[in-house]
C-alpha cells in the first residue's frame, strides 16, 4: 500500500544515479564558488599590495581554472538534476494515470476530474522537484564546509564568529518573514479565485449572452480582481518589508565582521587579504542557508504532494475483480437475483440470450444503478448478477468488459478523429453498419471533412444529438455479446430517432440488449419491457400491452 | 475547416501606448518608486567604498574603525528601509495597473459577438485571460522588481566604479560584448523553445483531461492500455523539452561565467597595475574589485530575466489586442419595443457563404404567443433562434421585436427585449444566489426563491447544504444535469424579457429529467413570447402554433391539429412518435 512517504523514497532512489551525481558535481561548483572571494584577496595581498606581476599572472591562472571547474560543474550538475526530476514526475504521471484507468476503478470517488489531472500533473511534478533541489541541499552543505574552513584557516575567532553569527541572522530572517508565508498563501488563493472566476465568465459566455447578464458579470469580475488586488499589494508590503529586513540584518551584520576583521588585521593577525576574504566569505555564507530554507520548502511541498499521489495509488478499488473466463464466444443470458444497490430492492430480473429487452425506471437513479451493476462498476449490497450463470464477481474484468458493454448516458468522446472514436477496440468491418444504424453517418455528412474530421476534446465542437449519435455508433460497434444502453437519444429529433429504433433491432439481431430508456420509438421495437418501481419489477410485458394495462407505464412513458 | 481567426494581437507600439495610459494617473506614483529604489541602490553602494576604507585605514597603521563601521550599519539600516519601501511603490503601480488592464479586458471579451468568439474558438480567450494574465502577474510580482533593481545596481555600480578610476570601468566593461552577445545568442533559442514547451504542458494537460476526465468510458470501452500509452507519449514530450530548456540554459550560464572571469580578471589586473602606478590605493583596488564581484549575481538575474520579460510582453500584446477593440455601438436614441411581438421577414443566413443555413424565413409571433420550430438536425433551427435573439446577424432579411428594428433597439435593448436559453448549460462557481443574481443583480432572497419556486426548483434547492448559499460550479456542489437547467430557466424569470427563446432547453436531461423540464419551462414562458426549439413533439403539441423547417425554409405552419390534419410533413413527424405512443401495434 503506497504512502506518501514511500512515494517521495520511490521517487528518489529510482533517480540515485542522477541525483547522486548532480550532488556531488553541484558541491564542487558550490566549493568553486566559495573559493573566488578567497582568490580576491590572495591577489590584492600577493600581487597588488607586493607589485608582483608573476604572482598576478599566477593567480589569475588559478581564478581561470577555478572558473572553468566551476561553470562545467553546475552545468552537469544541473543537466543531472533536471534529468531526475523531470523522470520520477513522468514515472508518477504515468503512475497515476494507470491507476485512475485500471479496470476496477475507485479513484474518481469524492474526487473531481480536474482534481485527479492536478495530481497527475502538479503533484507529480512537485514530488519529481524534490530530486532537482536535493542535489543543491548537499552542495550548500560542501559549500559552508569549504567557507567554515577557508575561514578557520584565516583566523579562528573571526571565523567562529561567522560561523556561529550565520544561524542567528536566518533565524532572525526566518522570524521575519513568517507572516510573509501566511499572506501569500491568502495571495494565492485570491489570484487563483480570479483568474478562475474569469475563466468561469468566459466559459459561460454563451448562457451570459442569452440572458443579457454580461453587465452583471463584468460588475461581479471587478470586484473580484479588487478583492485581488487588495490582497496581493498586502502580501507584496509583506514581502518588501522581509526583502528590507533581510538587507539591513546582513549588512550589519558584514559591519560586525570588519569590525572584528579591521582589528585582528590592525593588530597583525590577520593580513588585509585576509580580511577581504572574510568579509567576501561572510557575505556568501549566506547563500547555503538560504538554499537549505528553499529545498525545505521544496521539500515539504513535495510531502504534501506525495501524500496526495499515494491516496489515489492507495485508493480502494471499486470491484475486486475474479479470474474465471468466459467460453467465447458468450451466449449473453444475464440473470439478477435479489439485487438491493442504491434504490434497487431485491431486484430479480432475467435477460435471454439475444432478447431484446426494454427497460423503463420510474426513477432516474434506479437506471443508473443498474447498468453499474451490469457494467461491474459496482458490486451491489446484497444479490447477485450472472452472465451465462457465472456470477460476476469471479470473472476477470477484461472478459467481462468485453462481454457486457455498458453505453451510459453521459460517456464521453475522446480527441481525435469521428471514425477513431467510433473504432475505439472495434473490428473494421462493424463500423461502416454501425455509423448507418445510430445515423452517426449523417453526423459525418454535416462535418467538413467526414468522418475524418477530428473533434475537440470530449467532442464538444459536436452538438448535443450528434455526441449522442457518435457514442451509440461506438456501442454499435464494439457489438458485445451483451450491450446496455442508456437514454442514447434523448437529444435526437424525432425523425431519426424512429430510424435509430429500426435499425438498432436489426443490427442487434441474436445478441443481448438491453434498453434503458422512456422513449417510445425505442421500447416500441425491444421484445419485452420491464417496468422498474420502488426498486423491483412492477410490470412487464411488451410496449403495447404496458401502454394499455399499466397507468404508471403511460405516465413513465408517454408523457 | 479554415485557419482559426485568433482574436487580434496588438503591435508592439499599440502595446506601448497602452502600457503609457496606464502610467499617466499613476505618473506620481511611478516617479516616486523610482527615486526611493534609485536611493536605496545608491546608500547600498556606500558599502564597497566603506569596507575599502576601512582595508586602508589598516595599512595606514590605523586602530580607529568605529566610525567607518558605524557608518556600514546605518548605510544597511537606510537601504533596507528604502528599498523596502520602494518595492512596495512599484508593487502598487504594477499590480494596480495590471488590475486595471484585466478589468478592462474581461469587460470586452464578453462584450464580444458571439460570431467572433465563435471563429477564434473560446480557448484563445480563455488562455488569455487565464494564462496571459498569470504570465503578466508573475513578471510584475517576480521579474519586475527583480529586473529594475538589478539594471539600477548595474548601472549605479559601474558609475561608482567610474568614480574610483574610470580604467576601472572599461576594465569591467570588458566582459559586456559578451554578456551582449550571450543574451542574443539565448533569446534566439529560448523563445521557440519556451514556447514550444508550453505547447506541450497544455497537450499533456489536454491529453490527461480527456483520459482521465472520460475513465468510465475508457474503462468500459477496454481502452486503458491505449489511453496510458497516449499519456506516455504527450508526457515524454513535455519531459525532453524541459531537457532540451535545461541544456540550453545550462549554457547560457556557462557563457556568463566566462564573462565574470574576463572582467573580473581585468578589474584586478587593473587595479595591480594603477596601486603600481600609484594611480590607486590598495583599498580603491579592494573596493573595485568587491564591486565586480557583486555585480556577479545582478547581472545574471537580470539576463535571466529577459526571457521573462519577453514572455511578458508577448502576453501583454495578446491582452491589449483584445482590450483595444471597441466596445459595442449603442444607437443613439435607441427605441424601446412597444409590444412584445416578434417578426421576421425574408430572413436568410449562411455561415460560409454560398451554404445557405436559412432561406426566406418569414416568421410572424404575436404578443404572449407560444411557437414550436420543428424539424430534423441541420434545419436552421437553432440559427434562427440565435437570428431572433440578437445574437447573429442575419445575412439577408430584418428582424423586429417589439415592432422595432434590432438597430434601433441597440445591443443593450435587445438583452432586455429578448433571452436565449440553449441547450448548453453552465452553472458558474460561486454561491447559487450569486449565479441567479447574474440576471438580476438587485433581486432580494424573496424574490430569488420565488422564481425557484416558479419553476419547480425550490424544493431542492432548500434540500441543499446551505440552500441559496450552497457554493456550486466546477470544483463544488455538483448539480444534475435538470438542475441545472432550471437554474438557467430560473435566471429567465428573473431577467424577465417579455420575449424568450428555448433552444433544447430540456435535450441532455435524459427522458425523466426531460419532463420536469418541459413543466419548468412552461411555467417560465407564462405571460411571454415565446419560440421553442422542439424536440420532444409533446412540447410542440402544447404550443399555439407549429412552424416546421426543412432544409432551411419554412414548410408548414399552423396549429398542431391543423397540421396533424393537413397530412404534410408534420404529420409524417408526429405518426413517428405517437404511432409508438396511441396505436400500438
Amino acid at each position: 500500500m503506497p504512502t506518501g512517504r514511500s512515494v517521495l523514497r520511490g521517487a528518489v532512489v529510482g533517480q540515485k544515479r542522477h541525483v547522486g551525481g548532480a550532488s556531488l558535481l553541484a558541491s564542487a561548483h558550490q566549493g568553486g564558488e566559495a573559493l573566488v572571494p578567497v582568490i580576491i584577496g590572495l591577489v590584492i595581498d600577493q600581487a597588488v599590495t607586493t607589485g608582483a606581476a608573476d604572482a598576478l599572472l599566477r593567480w589569475l591562472a588559478v581564478l581561470a581554472a577555478v572558473f572553468i571547474a566551476l561553470s562545467f560543474s553546475y552545468r552537469f550538475a544541473s543537466r543531472a538534476a533536471e534529468r531526475a526530476s523531470e523522470q520520477a514526475a513522468h514515472r508518477l504521471r504515468l503512475d497515476v494515470t494507470e491507476r485512475v484507468l485500471d479496470p476496477r476503478g475507485g479513484t474518481e470517488a469524492g474526487r473531481l476530474p480536474g482534481a485527479l489531472v492536478n495530481i497527475a500533473t502538479g503533484d507529480a511534478k512537485r514530488v519529481g522537484a524534490v530530486n532537482g533541489v536535493l542535489p543543491f541541499a548537499v552542495a550548500g552543505l560542501a559549500g559552508l564546509l569549504v567557507s567554515a574552513v577557508a575561514l578557520l584557516r584565516i583566523s579562528v575567532p573571526l571565523g567562529l564568529l561567522v560561523l556561529l553569527g550565520t544561524p542567528p541572522l536566518l533565524w532572525l530572517t526566518h522570524v521575519v518573514g513568517r507572516p510573509l508565508e501566511r499572506r501569500s498563501g491568502v495571495e494565492q488563493e485570491r489570484v487563483a479565485h480570479a483568474s478562475g472566476v474569469a475563466a468561469d465568465l468566459v466559459s459561460g459566455l454563451r448562457v451570459l449572452k442569452g440572458i443579457g447578464a454580461e453587465a452583471a458579470a463584468v460588475a461581479r469580475y471587478r470586484r473580484t480582481s479588487r478583492d485581488s488586488l487588495a490582497a496581493t499589494l498586502r502580501a507584496a508590503r509583506a514581502h518588501a518589508g522581509h526583502d528590507g529586513a533581510i538587507l539591513a540584518l546582513t549588512g550589519i551584520f558584514i559591519a560586525l565582521v570588519a569590525l572584528v576583521g579591521a582589528n585582528l588585521a590592525a593588530s597583525g593577525d590577520i593580513t588585509v587579504g585576509q580580511l577581504v576574504a572574510a568579509v567576501g566569505l561572510a557575505q556568501f555564507l549566506l547563500t547555503p542557508f538560504q538554499i537549505f530554507a528553499w529545498v525545505n520548502g521544496q521539500i515539504a511541498q513535495g510531502r504534501a504532494s506525495a501524500e496526495r499521489i499515494a491516496s489515489v495509488l492507495a485508493a480502494a478499488p471499486a470491484v475486486v475483480p475474479g479470474s474465471a473466463t468466459l467460453p467465447a464466444p458468450a451466449a449473453g443470458r444475464i440473470r439478477l437475483r435479489g439485487v438491493t444497490h442504491g434504490s434497487l430492492r431485491g431486484l430479480d430480473l432475467d435477460v435471454a440470450a439475444g432478447e431484446l429487452l426494454g427497460v423503463v425506471t420510474t426513477d432516474p437513479a434506479a437506471a443508473t444503478q443498474l447498468l453499474e451493476c451490469l457494467g461491474r462498476e459496482a458490486d451491489p449490497a446484497e444479490g447477485s448478477v450472472e452472465l451465462d450463470g457465472i456470477p460476476l464477481p469471479e470473472l476477470a474484468l477484461d472478459d467481462l468488459r468485453g462481454a457486457v458493454l455498458v453505453a451510459a448516458h453521459d460517456a464521453d468522446l475522446f480527441e481525435g478523429s469521428l471514425l477513431d472514436n467510433v473504432v475505439a477496440g472495434a473490428a473494421r468491418a462493424n463500423v461502416d453498419r454501425a455509423l448507418v444504424a445510430s445515423a452517426a453517418d449523417e453526423v459525418a455528412e454535416t462535418l467538413p471533412q467526414g468522418t475524418r474530421t477530428v473533434l475537440a476534446e470530449r467532442g464538444r465542437s459536436l452538438s448535443g444529438g450528434q455526441r449522442q449519435r457518435v457514442a451509440l455508433a461506438r456501442a454499435l460497434a464494439a457489438n458485445p455479446p451483451v450491450l446496455a444502453v442508456h437514454d442514447p437519444t434523448t437529444a435526437v429529433d424525432a425523425v431519426t430517432e424512429a430510424r435509430i429504433a429500426g435499425e438498432l433491432r436489426e443490427i442487434r439481431q441474436g445478441r443481448t440488449t438491453i434498453l434503458v430508456t422512456t422513449s417510445p420509438a425505442l421500447l416500441a421495437v425491444t421484445d419485452r419491457v420491464v417496468l422498474l418501481g420502488g426498486g423491483t419489477v412492477s410490470a412487464e410485458g411488451t410496449h403495447a400491452e404496458l401502454v394499455h394495462a399499466d397507468e404508471d407505464y403511460r405516465t413513465a412513458v408517454l408523457t | 475547416m479554415s485557419e482559426r481567426e485568433l482574436l487580434p494581437t496588438a503591435t508592439g507600439k499599440r502595446t506601448r501606448a497602452a502600457v503609457r495610459e496606464l502610467l499617466r494617473p499613476r505618473r506620481a506614483l511611478a516617479l516616486g518608486g523610482l527615486t526611493v529604489l534609485i536611493g536605496a541602490t545608491a546608500v547600498g553602494l556606500l558599502t564597497a567604498p566603506l569596507l575599502g576604507h576601512i582595508v586602508d585605514l589598516v595599512a595606514g597603521g590605523s586602530s580607529s574603525f568605529t566610525l567607518p563601521v558605524l557608518a556600514l550599519a546605518g548605510v544597511a539600516v537606510v537601504r533596507g528601509a528604502a528599498n523596502a519601501w520602494g518595492l512596495s511603490l512599484i508593487s502598487r503601480l504594477g499590480e494596480g495597473m495590471l488590475a486595471d488592464l484585466r478589468e478592462r479586458f474581461v469587460e470586452r471579451a464578453l462584450g464580444l459577438p458571439l460570431e467572433r468568439i465563435e471563429h477564434a474558438g473560446s480557448g484563445d480567450l480563455t488562455s488569455r485571460v487565464t494564462s496571459d494574465v498569470a504570465v503578466i502577474a508573475k513578471s510584475v510580482r517576480e521579474a519586475l522588481p527583480e529586473l529594475g533593481r538589478s539594471v539600477l545596481t548595474i548601472v549605479l555600480t559601474l558609475g561608482a566604479l567610474a568614480i574610483l578610476d574610470w580604467r576601472f570601468l572599461l576594465a569591467a566593461l570588458l566582459a559586456a560584448p559578451i554578456q551582449l552577445h550571450t543574451v542574443r545568442w539565448y533569446v534566439r533559442r529560448a523563445i521557440p523553445l519556451y514556447a514550444a514547451q508550453r505547447v506541450a504542458g497544455g497537450a499533456l494537460q489536454h491529453q490527461l483531461l480527456d483520459t482521465v476526465g472520460g475513465a468510465r468510458t475508457v474503462r468500459a470501452f477496454r481502452l486503458s492500455a491505449e489511453h496510458v500509452e497516449r499519456g506516455r507519449r504527450r508526457s515524454q514530450e513535455a519531459v525532453d523539452l524541459s531537457l532540451r530548456g535545461i541544456r540550453l540554459m545550462t549554457r547560457f550560464f556557462s557563457r556568463l561565467n566566462l564573462a565574470e572571469f574576463v572582467g573580473l580578471s581585468a578589474v584586478l589586473a587593473a587595479g595591480f597595475w594603477l596601486v603600481g602606478a600609484g594611480a590607486a590605493t590598495i583599498g580603491v583596488a579592494t573596493a573595485a574589485a568587491l564591486y565586480f564581484h557583486s555585480l556577479f549575481n545582478p547581472i545574471n538575474a537580470a539576463l535571466a530575466l529577459v526571457d521573462d520579460a519577453l514572455a511578458a510582453t508577448a502576453s501583454l500584446a495578446r491582452l491589449v489586442g483584445v482590450a483595444d477593440l471597441p466596445g459595442e455601438r449603442e444607437p443613439e436614441r435607441p427605441a424601446a419595443p412597444v409590444d412584445s411581438s416578434v417578426k421576421a421577414a425574408a430572413v436568410g443566413h449562411a455561415y460560409v457563404p454560398g451554404h445557405d443555413v436559412l432561406r426566406d424565413v418569414d416568421l410572424e409571433i404575436s404578443g404572449a404567443e407560444r411557437v414550436a420550430l420543428v424539424g430534423a438536425s441541420g434545419a436552421g433551427k437553432t440559427t434562427l433562434a440565435k437570428l431572433i435573439a440578437g445574437i447573429h446577424r442575419p445575412a439577408r432579411g430584418s428582424i423586429v421585436l417589439g415592432g422595432v428594428g434590432l438597430d434601433e433597439l441597440g445591443p443593450a435593448g435587445t438583452r432586455r427585449t429578448v433571452a436565449l436559453i440553449s441547450q448548453e448549460v453552465h452553472v458558474f462557481a460561486g454561491t447559487l444566489a450569486d449565479d441567479l443574481r447574474l440576471s438580476s443583480p438587485e433581486a432580494t432572497d424573496a424574490e430569488l426563491r420565488a422564481a425557484l419556486d416558479r419553476v419547480g426548483a425550490l424544493h431542492w434547492v432548500d434540500a441543499l447544504p446551505t440552500g441559496l448559499s450552497t457554493v456550486v460550479g466546477e470544483g463544488a456542489h455538483r448539480l444534475t444535469v435538470t438542475q441545472a437547467q432550471q437554474l438557467a430557466l430560473v435566471r429567465l424569470v428573473l431577467a424577465d424579457p417579455p420575449i424568450a427563446i428555448l433552444d433544447e432547453a430540456t435535450a441532455e436531461a435524459g427522458s425523466a429529467g426531460a419532463r420536469v423540464l418541459e413543466v419548468a419551462a412552461g411555467r417560465a414562458l407564462e405571460g411571454r413570447t415565446g419560440l421553442v426549439v422542439a424536440h420532444r413533439l409533446t412540447q410542440a403539441a402544447a404550443a399555439d402554433r407549429v412552424v416546421v423547417l426543412d432544409a432551411g425554409r419554412v414548410v408548414e405552419t399552423g396549429t398542431h391539429e391543423e397540421l396533424v390534419a393537413r397530412g404534410g410533413r408534420y404529420a409524417t413527424l408526429w405518426a413517428a412518435w405517437s404511432d409508438t405512443r396511441h396505436s400500438p401495434s
